[in-house]
């Protein structure tokens, strides 16, 4: 896999609305009003809806003529916000860079994601935010109007700059900057693991035993030679992260038996200055930020988040 | 006295003290290379440690497969070496005799013997390390023999290197730029610089540093390089803040100079291809693509 290091040169940049719907009618109808739009101006159109939803714009529209599936989440330990929008950047990032112009996004609420408070979709649509900041895409999540819980009516009312009435975009007076919500409504943590099979404390001067001990429990697991290698990048990545920028000790904590491959953890008792680092593509002339970014892209699930012990990374990636 | 490993050809016996793994690997991998050119066969007294020595000699291009096949380089396995050092010393000494006898009957033009002596410290066989080496000091002075003993830090108390190092008169040493044990910088020539081991945060500084002194000589120099070399054959780490500052010291380069990285492994090449090498218009990236580890480590 490249990865592209150059930020885009078209000069549309993220348009995030929200748009909230009665019923499923309601909803299908204000969808089918902006696929037809987005596909007579020419752009691909990138779903990111429920199956249901999905076959009934298909038959709305009278087929899937530049219709694009965005990949469904599927967190093995519950949903990450941000891994999402990593996964769902990765994708934009390279549909709008083989097309060289414009993509329309419709997304649409998903309970089944909403977790214990449905904070899933605040921490998501700010992390979207931020990942998708320099792509050219207009994005629209649809919300229903009297969802289970408030959490999500606020998130969506803070996240995004633009709102959809009547079929017009509008600005939104009560939008806020990622850092500002996730200040709010910090990222949640993951559901427990139980007790991790090793534990060790490190310093800068042991991050090679760091990667010693990953690289074990990868091979051990039967991860081949440059999977096995590139995670341990990432896990070398946000181990140095922790001792550079957090306390002078941190701790990494390995599972070797879960049901989807290698997790590890990285803990310090330092405090995050960006929330959600590595989420926006390093531009090439910016020595720092690139390591988590990079990790990122590795990892299947890389989830950040903060409690008053400090700050804590768990990463997950099938072999 | 103190002597290189290319000066070696004109002693018989000589002890090294390595300081790091990287110079155990370098030194011994550069005696067994010189043996086989020379056409002498060489036997090898492994301890469990084979592996990093055959890496490294892949890393310096030396095939050794045709001549592990025609014994011509004898690797001894770890028990075998095991039950030598626990063999009374004159019954060692005819054993090693025989064996050069042996190798200049078969047109060898004689032998060398290195390895991990470390199993004779614990003196299993009632005799001790010093007494073993007397019979190799014995063998090198009546027969075509020329042994390398490695006593390195790591495997050696103290105690037992300086007594041992008191007894040879030769001692090898290989000058580095920079070992701290993970990391290995040596020179070998102008505008060119050797690393071996892992760049991380805790030493990438000193990749920043020698990329500086190199291009300053150079620049200095008349007839200096226009190319600022490094070979990462023996590198098998490199973070991304090493690989963005190998990409920005390229980007910062005069434009009359290039910085070229040779002989780069598969794993390092990823790192340095997510961190924009492929658009430094000054630095030259050649892989290694022939490049198959042992499994083993």
């Amino acid at each position: 896999m490249r990865i592209e290091t150059t930020r885009s040169a078209v000069g549309v940049r993220l348009e995030h609305a929200a748009g909230y719907h009665r019923s499923d009618a309601d909803l299908l109808a204000q969808l089918v009003a902006l696929a037809r739009a987005g596909l007579e101006r020419g752009e691909p159109v990138a779903l990111a809806l429920r199956p249901r939803t999905e076959r009934a714009l298909h038959t709305q529209l009278g087929g899937t003529a530049g219709l694009i599936q965005l990949s469904h989440p599927d967190g093995p330990d519950g949903a990450s916000g941000q891994t999402l929008a990593t996964r769902r950047a990765l994708e934009l990032r390279e549909l709008t860079s083989s097309t060289g112009g414009p993509v329309t996004v419709l997304a649409e609420h998903t309970a089944s994601l909403d977790g214990a408070d449905g904070s899933f979709w605040t921490e998501l649509d700010a992390a979207l935010n931020v990942a998708l900041a320099d792509l050219p895409v207009r994005m629209t999540c649809f919300y229903p109007e009297l969802p289970l819980h408030l959490e999500i009516l606020d998130g969506a009312r803070h996240n995004h700059p633009l709102l959809l009435v009547d079929g017009r975009l509008v600005h939104n007076p009560q939008h806020r900057c990622p850092r500002d919500v996730l200040t709010m409504r910090p990222a949640p943590a993951p559901a427990l693991l139980g007790p991790p099979d090793l534990r060790i404390t490190f310093s800068a001067w042991q991050l090679h035993e760091v990667r010693t001990a990953v690289e074990e429990a990868l091979r051990a697991a039967g991860y081949g030679r440059s999977r096995a290698e590139d995670l341990v990048l990432a896990v070398n990545e946000v181990a140095t992260n922790a001792v550079e920028h957090g306390a002078s000790e941190a701790e990494l904590a390995i599972w070797t038996s879960s049901g989807s491959g290698v997790v590890c953890e990285i803990h310090d008792r330092g405090v995050l200055a960006d929330p959600l680092p590595g989420l926006q593509a390093p531009h090439p002339s910016d020595p720092r930020g690139r390591g988590v970014w990079i990790a990122r892209q590795l990892c299947d699930t890389l989830h950040v988040w903060a409690d008053r012990w400090g700050t804590h990374v768990r990463m997950q990636a099938a072999p | 006295m103190t002597r290189t490993v290319e000066e070696l050809r004109s002693v018989d016996h000589a002890c090294a003290v390595p300081v790091s793994d990287e110079q155990l690997w370098e030194m011994t991998a550069a005696f067994v290379a010189a043996g086989l050119a020379a056409g002498e066969q060489v036997v090898y007294f492994d301890d469990g440690t084979v592996d990093g020595v055959l890496e490294r000699l892949a890393d310096d291009r030396v095939a050794v497969a045709e001549s592990l096949h025609d014994g011509s380089f004898a690797i001894v396995s770890p028990d075998t070496t095991r039950a030598t050092l626990r063999s009374p010393p004159p019954q060692v000494q005819e054993l090693i005799c025989s064996t050069v006898d042996g190798a200049l009957e078969r047109g060898y033009t004689g032998i060398r013997v290195t390895g991990q002596f470390s199993y004779g410290l614990r003196r299993a066989g009632g005799a001790s390390l010093l007494e073993y080496d007397t019979v190799f000091d014995e063998v090198a002075r009546v027969r075509p023999a020329r042994v390398l003993c490695l006593y390195d830090r790591r495997r050696f108390p103290e105690g037992a290197i300086e007594e041992l190092r008191a007894r040879h008169h030769t001692e090898l040493v290989v000058p580095a730029i920079y070992d701290d044990n993970l990391l290995r910088i040596t020179s070998t020539g102008a505008g060119t610089a050797r690393l071996a081991g892992e760049v991380d945060h805790s030493n990438r500084p000193r990749i920043r540093r020698l990329l500086e002194t190199a291009l300053d000589q150079a620049l200095r120099s008349h007839a200096g390089p226009t190319d600022i070399t490094l070979d990462l054959s023996s590198l098998r780490f490199l973070d991304v803040a090493g690989a963005v500052s190998l990409v920005h010291a390229a980007e910062e380069f005069p434009s009359s100079h290039r910085l070229v990285l040779t002989g780069v492994r598969p794993r390092v090449l990823r790192v340095l291809d997510r961190c924009g090498a492929p658009f430094a218009a000054q630095l030259v990236v050649q892989s290694r693509p022939e490049y198959a580890p042992s499994e083993a480590r």
